[in-house]
């Protein structure tokens, strides 16, 4: 866990150091500036807002415009006409958070016929491998998001070695087919059964993402495994329902709870006791190099077609570590 | 009736002449900004036009149904799901249907399919409007529910179900002469459906229910089957809208339809039609649904912080309705 934290870090901070380099020295003004719009898969999530963030300090270190908007909720059909209007305001580059693998093909296909570059952040389209030129969404040039497989295998390794390796967890999660939600149970499952042959990973739990639900679903599991160990809740809903389910059953401290994604809530039931763990994403990682990838390919420089951010687990022991804090979304 | 129906029309002119008043008033606002901030202009840009038609293609579908409900005295909650399932459904059909005859007629399959389940939900919304006289805000919440939980069913938990149909794709995402396909789908709809409304003796029937119901029961009309019909027909167009939607999207998606409900019932009302029923028309529906979408269209290219363009929309179907009601007292 140490050692891929400690990677990540050090990811973002070299990052962040060329880029400060970049600003200060005197070929800044040889950087040709991009306009550049970003599109959230929805306005109204931290996630995203922290994504938001992580743009504009690039944006700001380039000294360039960002365009932001979206729609209020995750939906291919309210975020479609704002993508068309954002082609409309003609940005150099397009960085956006396709709401729907497969719905979003045509549409994003028409910023990239009108010449707009387009990059993917957080969610893709098509299965995210892009510049093959053998499907029809290989057109962006790159999907920069976390490994969703690997934040279910750091949980995994965060929740088996906090219940001591062994003993039943289970995951609650938001709806099958949500691909990011599934492959973070499919990362988790994998890891306990590899490495914590003590460990069994019970049926998963679906909640459409209501966290009076997850609650009750806790206590249903909880009533007929009595020595149940620990919970995944693999989103912030799912983990701030079987929070209060532990709680609800007077379980906390001894049904450890880990949480995908580190949003103020999640933080403020880390204090309380109620939660243990958090996976956190590095949404202002995804959009610093966002934005840093629209600047490289607008001055002729080539970047990966695939850049991976990482994850930290906060814990209540290092939330006031500011190396550790930062992560917390905005 | 002739008498009532020509006053009427003065009413329906003069609600006409703000939204057109309104729709201008955001055009030109638009214009002068978008020429400050970027020089560039707003209103003459081909692309600008065409994608506003285009937003407000599919709302509009509903919208005209949701006119006819409206003018009736009733309202129609339950389009938005009655839009998803109907899209769930026509998907399934395809996928079905495609690996046995060719694009065309699975298309033709498909598409009577989306039309048939959103008919056969208006049909329930008539039966328990009409017969069982539950008042229409309650019936149609309950279809409502009923409608998004089928579709999630159909659509096997998933989010969507995708399709693919060369036919399909062009009419949601391909160009005739320059002008993109579902502008056209749109327009036939509305054709359509202005001729019923203007000059058949069903959309005659509509205004008299929606006037004075006792009065249309005592001339003899057969209330209780028009609203049948009039609840099927705004089933049928959620229908329509949804074949609109799986061709945008090539997929259909249980909520592919939520987010256009309550803009739809807004253009009906800045169209100027009255919620107690009696007045609206299917021309004022359009200028509402394309002042809706100039508004939503306009504040994203002028780059306006996405949470002002929900409180300028709000402001603005306040706006219409408090002129509608002054209309009233005026006239």
């Amino acid at each position: 866990m140490t050692l891929s934290r400690r990677r990540f870090f050090q990811t973002s901070a070299m990052g962040i150091a060329a880029v400060g380099a970049a600003s200060g020295a005197s070929f800044a003004q040889d950087v040709r500036k991009p306009r550049v719009a970003l599109m959230p898969g929805l306005t109204t999530d931290s996630y995203y807002t922290t994504l938001r963030a992580g743009a504009q300090v690039a944006a700001d270190a380039f000294g360039l415009e960002l365009i932001w908007q979206g729609a209020p909720d995750f939906n291919p059909v309210t975020q479609v006409p704002v993508l068309e209007a954002v082609i409309a305001q003609q940005p150099d580059v397009l960085l956006i958070a396709p709401t729907d693998t497969q719905q979003l093909v045509a549409p994003l296909r028409r910023a990239h016929d009108a010449g707009i570059t387009v990059i993917t952040v957080d969610t893709y389209i098509g299965d995210g491998v892009y510049q093959t030129g053998a499907t029809d969404w290989s057109f962006p040039l790159s999907a920069i998001a976390s490994n969703n497989i690997e934040g279910g295998r750091l949980a995994g390794k965060a929740l088996g070695e906090s219940v001591g390796g062994k003993g039943k967890v289970y995951v609650a999660h938001f709806r099958p087919g949500v691909s990011t939600m599934d492959e973070r149970e499919a990362g988790f499952r994998a890891y306990v059964q590899e490495n914590f042959p003590e460990m069994e990973v019970l049926g998963t739990q679906y909640n459409d993402n209501d966290a009076s639900k997850a609650a009750s679903q806790f206590e249903a599991v909880f009533a007929r495994t009595p020595d149940l160990a620990g919970v995944f809740g693999a989103n912030v809903f799912s983990a701030i329902g079987a929070a209060n389910g532990v709680r609800a059953a007077g379980q906390s401290g001894k049904v450890k709870v880990c949480a995908f994604d580190a949003p103020e809530t999640i933080i403020g039931d880390i204090r309380g006791g109620l939660v243990d763990l958090a996976i956190a994403q590095h949404p202002a990682e995804e959009g610093f190099f966002a934005v840093s990838a629209a600047v490289a390919t607008f001055n002729g420089q080539s970047i990966p077609t695939k850049i991976s951010t990482g994850f930290t687990v906060l814990t209540a022991d290092n939330l006031d570590d500011p190396t550790f804090a930062k992560f917390i979304y905005k | 009736m002739t008498s009532a129906s020509r006053s009427k029309s003065a009413f329906q002119i003069m609600g006409q002449f703000w939204s057109v008043a309104f729709l201008v008033v955001a055009l030109i606002s638009l214009e002068i900004w978008t020429q400050i901030q970027y020089g560039r202009t707003f209103v003459f840009s081909a692309y600008n036009i065409q994608a506003i038609l285009v937003l407000a293609s599919i709302p509009l579908i509903i919208a005209i149904g949701q006119t006819f409900v409206i003018v009736s005295g009733g309202i129609d909650l339950s389009t938005g799901y009655v839009l998803g399932l109907s899209s769930v459904a026509a998907a399934q059909v395809l996928n079905l249907a495609s690996p046995h005859m060719d694009a065309l007629p699975a298309l033709l399959v498909a598409g009577a399919a989306a039309v048939l389940v959103g008919a056969m939900a208006g049909r329930v919304n008539g039966f328990i409007v009409a017969t069982l006289g539950v008042p229409p805000f309650i019936g149609t919440l309950g279809v409502f529910g009923i409608a998004r939980g089928m579709a999630y069913l159909l659509a096997g938990g998933g989010s969507t179900v995708a399709v693919r149909n060369p036919i399909l794709e062009a009419m949601g995402n391909g160009s005739i002469f320059g002008v993109r396909a579902p502008i056209f789908f749109a327009a036939i709809v509305l054709i359509v459906a202005y001729y019923a409304l203007r000059h058949l003796r069903f959309g005659q029937y509509v205004y008299a229910i929606g006037a004075n119901r006792s009065a249309a029961e005592r001339v003899g009309i057969n209330v209780k089957r028009q609203i049948a019909s009039i609840y099927t027909l705004s089933g049928a167009c959620a229908g329509i809208a949804a074949l609109g939607c799986c061709a945008r999207y090539s997929a259909g998606a249980p909520q592919a339809g939520e987010p256009m409900l309550l803009d739809s019932i807004a253009m009906v009302v800045i169209g100027g039609a009255s919620l107690f029923g009696g007045s609206g028309t299917i021309i004022g529906t359009l200028i509402g649904a394309l002042t809706i979408a100039t508004v939503q269209y306009g504040l994203v290219v002028v780059n306006v912080e996405p949470f002002w363009q929900f409180i300028t929309v709000g402001l603005i179907i306040i706006a219409a309705v408090l002129i509608d009601q002054a209309k009233g007292k005026f006239l």
